[in-house]
C-alpha cells in the first residue's frame, strides 16, 4: 500500500481528473409486470487508462448499468435519470446523434458472445472500415490500412486476406480479437466490455486478457470490465466495484478489496470460490437466499435477508458508500462487515474417500469414438471426426473423476459413450451397476409439464421399480438428501430456481442408487454463489452414498476442489491422469502446465507474481489429427521427434501417468 | 454447386413426371371428352364415335399415356383439339400479359409490404405497439379479402363508377400504354393479397434480427437507426422473404387465373379456363406442364439467391 508502482502514482495522479463519471445513474425496465429497477443509484470514477472490473452475480445491474452509458439498452429498458460524464459532457444529456458521434467512436463496446456478435452476412472489412473513415474521418484506403494493421496487432494471421472474409469462417477466439480490433480502431478513450470472455474456453480466455491489457496500456485506453468471475478481475482490474441489486456495494483498489474486503456481500462471495493450493479442503461458503426482486422497492439494505450479521438498524435504512480506506468505499453499516461471522474456518471437508481396496465400479479401456462424415465422391475417404482416440480409465467406488480440457478435447463423447448414449466405435467400457446423469442446464433437460415428483420418479417408474407408495417414499427420502423438502414435489420445473433444479437433477440421477453420477459440466449455468451449494451438496452426497462422480468441466478450481482423480484431456486423449492435488502442485504436461497457469487465481498479489505467457494458437481440427504428439504444434517444448512420434501415456510415477516425452 | 445442379434437375424431371401424369389423369376424369364438348347437341352418337376413333382416344388409356409421354419427350406439345392451333405458339402470345402480370405484382409487393414490414418490426422493437398493431391489423385484414371479391369491388369503383381503367378492350404488346391501363387493376388486387403474407413475414424477420447481438455491436459503432436497419437488420432477415417471394408466384399462377378471367385478358390463365371448358386435354396439359416448370424453376432461382444474401449458405 505505501510503495507506489510508477504506473500507480501515474494512475493516481490521472484519477484526479477523471475520464468517466458517473453520478447517481438510475436505469429501469418498464416491463408488463412492473417495473424493474435494474441500475438503482450507481456513482462511480474512472480515470485515463484505467481499468475498472464491476462484478456481481446475474441479475445485479451490471450488464444494465454498463449498456446504459452508451444508451445501447434494449427496449424497454431506459435511463431514467443520472449523469454519465465523458471527458466533461454528459452523455445522458445527449441526442442521439450526438451521441453517435461517441459510440465507437470515444467510446468502445466489446460484447460477450463472440459467435453472434460480429454482423453474419457482412465481411469483416465491410463492418470494420466504414467506423474507422466516419470517426477518424479519413480515405477509405487509409482507413483500410488501418483495419489490416488492427486485426495484424489483435493477433490475426493474414490479415490482409483475412479482413475479405465472413466472421463464420473464424474461431470464437479470432471472432473475439476481431471485435477488440473493432472497438479499438477508433482510437478510443474508454472501452466497455461486458463479460468479454465468458464464452470462451480458459487458454482462448488468457490470450485475450493479455491482449486486452498489452492494448489498452500500449494506446493509454481505459476500460471498464463487466465479469462475474473474481479470478480474471484478480488478474486484469486496477479498481474493483462490486454491485448488488443495483447498486454499487464496494469499491475499491484491487489488492485492497481483495485482502480487506468490507461489505458481507463481497466477503461472501470471494469465500464461495474453491481456493487454490490449499492442503486442506473446507467447505465452501454459501450465500443463503436469492437477490431481492427488483420489482419491489427494497426497504434498508438489498442484502440483510442474505447477511450473517445483518441487525436492526440494516432493515431500516439502506447504508450509503462510505469510506473504508484510500479510494475504498462500501456501503454496509458495520465497519467489518461480516467479521466474525465470516466463513473462515469452516469445516473441514476430508479430502479423500476411496482407497486401492475399493472396488473398481468403471472402467474403460482404449475407447475410440469416431464421427464419420459423408463423402461426396464414393471413392474418397470421408472425413472423420476422431472425438475420442483411445482412452483408458477406471474409477473406483466412491472416487471423483475430474474430467478437463478445452472445448472440443471429446470430454462430453466420453460422457455420452459411458452412459450408452452412443455407441462406441471400439475399446470397452465396463460399469458395476448403473450409470446415471446430470446435463449442464437442469431447465432444457426436464420436461416442463411434469411435477417434480413426476420427474424424479420417472427411473423408478421405467424400471418398475417397488409400489406406488415405496416410489413416494423414495423421492421424498431423494429429496431430502439434496436439501429439498418435500413440498416440491407438486411443483413444476419453472417454479424453481437455476440452483434448486440442478438439485432435482441430481435426485433423479440418484433414484436408482447408481454406482456412478456423470456430471457434465453441473456448474457451468449457475451463479457463484449457488454454485457453491451445488459443490458442497455433491461433496456431502460423496461421503454419505460413497457413490462415485465423473465430474467434466472447463472450470479446473471447481474440478481441483471437488476431484480426487483428474485426467486431462486433449484431442481426443487423455495426456495427464494422477491424483487431484499432486497434477495441480506439478503439472508434468506441457498443457496441464498452460491450462493452470491460464486459469486466473482470485488473489491480485499471487497473479501478478504469475508469469503470464498464454498458450498460444487454439484447439486444431480433429478432422486431420498430426502424425505426432497432437499438441506438438501449440507446445513450447516441442521437438521434430514429438512431431514424428506419438508420446503414450506412461506411468511417471504410481500414481501419475503422462503422454510427453520430455516429462519427468 | 455442379452436383448440387444435377441434384436439382434430377428433381425436376420427377417433379415434371408426377405433374404430367397427375394431370393426365384427372382431366380424363372429368365426365365429358373434347369430342361432346366441342359437338354440344348437334352430331349423332355415331359420328362421335368416329371422331373419338379418329383422335386416338378409344384407345386404352395407358397405351395414350404412354403415347402421349413419348411426344413430351419429342418436345411435341401437338395442337389444340378444338381450333388445330400449335399449342406453343398459343401460349407464346398469352405469355406477355400473364408476366405482366405476374412480375408488376411482386414489384408492387416488394416496394409497399418490405418497408412496411420493416417499419412495424421497428416500431415494435422500441415498444411503439400502436403503430405496429395498425399495420399488422391493416395486414390481416387485406389478407382476408379473397381476390375474386376484391376484383369485382375494384371493377365496380374505378371502373364502372371512375371510369379510370377500361374493365374491357383490346390488349396490344404495341401498345404500352393501354396494357398498362388494362393490367393495373388487376397488378393491385393480386397485390393487396401478397403484400399482407409479406408484411409480416418481413415483420417476423426483422423484430427477430433487431433483438440480435450484432445489431446491438452496429449501434455501438454509433450508426444510425437507419443504416442499422437497413444495412444490417434487413439483410440478415432477407432469407424468410425471399422464401416467400418464392413461393408467392406459387401463389400468383392460381391469381393470375383469377383475374384474367374477371377483367377478361388474354392471358394464360384464360387459355388454361378456356381448355378446361373444352375439355381441351392436349391444351390443359401442356399448360400445367408449362405452369409446374415455371414453378421448379423460380424454386430454384430462390434457392441461387439465397446465396447471395448470406455467404453462410452452402450448396
Amino acid at each position: 500500500m505505501n510503495a507506489l508502482s510508477p504506473l500507480e502514482r501515474k494512475l493516481a495522479s490521472a484519477a484526479q481528473t477523471s475520464l468517466l463519471d458517473v453520478r447517481d445513474l438510475h436505469t429501469h425496465f418498464l416491463t408488463d409486470t412492473g417495473t424493474v429497477k435494474a441500475v438503482n443509484g450507481v456513482s462511480f470514477q474512472i480515470g485515463r487508462g484505467e481499468r475498472v472490473a464491476i462484478v456481481g452475480e446475474s441479475g445485479s445491474g451490471k450488464s444494465a448499468m454498463a449498456m446504459s452509458l452508451l444508451r445501447l439498452l434494449a427496449y424497454p429498458g431506459k435511463v431514467v435519470s443520472g449523469q454519465i460524464n465523458l471527458d466533461g459532457r454528459d452523455l445522458n444529456q445527449m441526442s442521439e446523434r450526438q451521441l453517435n458521434q461517441i459510440r465507437g467512436g470515444e467510446v468502445g463496446t466489446i460484447f460477450q458472445d463472440p459467435m453472434s456478435s460480429l454482423d453474419p452476412v457482412m465481411k469483416i472489412s465491410n463492418q470494420m472500415v466504414p467506423p474507422i473513415m466516419r470517426h477518424l474521418r479519413i480515405s477509405r484506403e487509409k482507413a483500410l490500412a488501418e483495419a489490416i494493421s488492427w486485426l495484424d496487432r489483435v493477433g490475426i494471421p493474414d490479415a490482409a486476406r483475412r479482413i475479405d472474409g465472413y466472421p463464420f469462417e473464424m474461431s470464437g477466439g479470432m471472432r473475439q480479437r476481431v471485435m477488440i480490433a473493432m472497438a479499438l480502431s477508433c482510437k478510443p478513450q474508454l472501452v466497455i466490455a461486458d463479460e468479454p470472455t465468458t464464452a470462451l474456453d480458459v487458454t482462448i480466455q488468457a490470450q485475450i486478457v493479455e491482449l486486452l491489457r498489452e492494448l489498452t496500456e500500449e494506446t493509454g485506453t481505459a476500460m471498464i470490465f463487466i465479469t462475474h468471475d473474481l479470478g480474471l478481475v484478480a488478474r486484469f482490474a486496477h479498481k474493483v466495484g462490486v454491485m448488488y441489486a443495483g447498486k454499487l456495494v464496494e469499491f475499491g483498489p484491487v489488492k485492497d478489496i481483495f485482502a480487506h474486503p468490507s461489505h458481507p456481500y463481497t466477503q461472501s462471495l470471494l469465500d464461495t470460490i474453491p481456493p487454490v493450493d490449499q492442503p486442506e479442503r473446507r467447505r465452501l461458503a454459501q450465500i443463503p437466499g436469492f437477490p431481492p426482486d427488483m420489482k419491489v422497492p427494497v426497504v434498508g439494505c438489498a442484502f440483510k435477508e442474505r447477511c450473517a450479521a445483518a441487525h436492526k438498524q440494516c432493515f431500516e435504512t439502506a447504508p450509503k458508500l462510505s469510506s473504508r480506506g484510500p479510494g475504498h468505499t462500501a456501503a454496509c453499516w458495520r465497519p467489518e462487515g461480516l467479521g466474525t461471522a465470516r466463513h473462515l474456518n469452516a469445516e473441514l471437508v476430508p479430502s479423500m474417500v476411496s482407497n486401492t481396496e475399493d472396488p473398481v465400479v468403471v472402467e474403460i479401456f482404449n475407447l475410440h469414438k469416431h464421427f464419420v462424415g459423408r463423402s461426396v465422391l464414393p471413392w474418397r475417404v470421408p472425413p472423420t471426426v476422431r472425438a475420442v482416440n483411445g482412452i483408458s480409465l477406471s474409477i473406483r467406488k466412491g472416487e471423483t473423476l475430474g474430467v478437463v480440457g478445452e472445448s472440443g478435447c471429446g470430454k462430453s463423447t466420453v460422457a455420452r459413450l459411458l452412459l450408452g448414449l452412443d455407441p462406441a466405435t471400439s475399446g470397452d467400457i465396463y460399469v458395476e451397476g448403473m450409470a446415471q446423469m446430470v446435463f449442464q442446464d437442469p431447465a432444457s433437460s426436464f420436461n416442463p409439464k411434469m411435477k417434480l415428483s413426476d420427474i424424479i420418479g420417472e427411473p423408478l417408474v421405467v424400471t418398475g421399480w417397488g409400489t406406488r407408495a415405496e416410489r413416494g417414499d423414495r423421492i421424498r427420502e431423494l429429496l431430502t438428501q439434496v436439501g429439498l423438502d418435500e413440498g416440491y414435489m407438486q411443483r413444476y420445473p419453472s417454479q424453481l430456481s437455476g440452483g434448486q433444479r440442478q438439485r432435482v437433477a441430481i435426485a433423479r440421477a440418484l433414484a436408482l442408487k447408481p454406482s456412478v453420477v456423470v456430471a457434465d459440466e453441473p456448474t457451468s449455468a449457475l451463479d457463484v454463489s449457488v454454485r457453491a451449494q451445488i459443490i458442497n451438496l455433491m461433496v456431502d452426497l460423496k461421503h454419505q452414498l460413497r457413490v462415485s462422480f465423473v465430474f467434466i468441466s472447463h472450470d479446473l478450481l471447481t474440478v481441483s476442489y471437488i476431484s480426487d482423480r483428474i485426467a486431462v484431456m486433449y484431442l481426443g486423449e487423455v495426456v495427464e491422469y494422477g491424483l487431484t492435488d499432486e497434477v495441480f502442485r506439478n503439472p508434468t504436461h506441457p498443457y496441464t502446465q498452460a491450462l493452470i497457469a491460464a486459469v486466473p487465481i482470485p488473489d491480485p498479489v499471487a497473479e501478478e507474481a504469475r508469469t503470464k505467457k498464454p498458450l498460444s494458437g487454439e484447439l486444431p481440427s480433429p478432422l486431420n489429427l498430426p502424425l505426432g504428439c497432437a499438441f506438438a504444434s501449440r507446445c513450447p517444448k516441442a521437438t521434430d521427434y514429438c512431431r514424428a512420434e506419438k508420446p503414450a501415456l506412461r506411468a511417471l510415477s504410481p500414481t501419475r501417468d503422462t503422454a510427453c516425452h520430455y516429462a519427468n | 454447386m455442379l452436383t448440387y445442379s444435377f441434384k436439382r434437375l434430377a428433381q425436376l424431371f420427377v417433379t415434371i413426371l408426377g405433374v404430367v401424369t397427375l394431370v393426365f389423369f384427372t382431366m380424363r376424369m372429368i365426365p365429358g371428352d373434347p369430342i361432346s364438348a366441342m359437338a354440344g347437341d348437334n352430331l349423332s352418337g355415331a359420328a362421335l364415335d368416329q371422331m373419338r376413333e379418329q383422335m386416338g382416344l378409344t384407345e386404352p388409356l395407358l397405351l395414350q399415356y404412354l403415347k402421349y409421354l413419348g411426344s413430351i419427350a419429342m418436345l411435341d406439345f401437338g395442337n389444340t383439339v378444338t381450333t388445330k392451333l400449335p399449342i406453343v405458339q398459343l401460349i407464346l402470345g398469352a405469355l406477355p400479359v400473364t408476366v405482366t402480370i405476374a412480375v408488376g405484382t411482386i414489384l408492387l409487393t416488394v416496394l409497399i409490404s418490405i418497408p412496411l414490414g420493416t417499419l412495424a418490426a421497428y416500431m415494435a422493437h422500441k415498444g411503439n405497439r400502436a403503430l405496429d398493431n395498425i399495420i399488422t391489423g391493416a395486414a390481416m385484414v387485406l389478407d382476408l379479402m379473397p381476390s375474386f371479391w376484391t376484383s369485382l369491388v375494384c371493377l365496380l369503383v374505378f371502373s364502372l363508377v371512375l371510369g379510370w381503367f377500361p374493365a374491357s378492350g383490346m390488349v396490344s404488346l404495341d401498345d404500352p400504354g393501354q396494357l398498362l391501363r388494362r393490367v393495373t387493376l388487376p397488378i393491385v388486387v393480386l397485390s393487396m393479397a401478397q403484400i399482407a403474407t409479406m408484411a409480416r413475414i418481413t415483420r417476423t424477420s426483422v423484430l427477430e434480427v433487431l433483438n440480435e447481438d450484432y445489431v446491438r455491436t452496429a449501434r455501438s459503432m454509433g450508426w444510425s437507426e437507419l443504416r442499422v436497419l437497413f444495412r444490417h437488420a434487413l439483410k440478415n432477415a432477407a432469407l424468410p422473404i425471399v422464401t416467400v417471394v418464392g413461393l408467392s408466384f406459387g401463389n400468383l399462377l392460381n391469381g393470375t387465373v383469377i383475374v384474367e378471367f374477371i377483367f377478361t385478358l388474354p392471358g394464360i390463365g384464360n387459355l388454361l379456363v378456356g381448355g378446361i371448358n373444352s375439355r381441351d386435354y392436349q391444351m390443359v396439359q401442356t399448360l400445367i406442364l408449362f405452369y409446374a416448370m415455371i414453378f421448379v424453376v423460380i424454386n430454384f432461382a430462390t434457392d441461387l439467391i439465397y446465396r447471395v444474401f448470406d455467404p453462410r449458405v452452402q450448396f
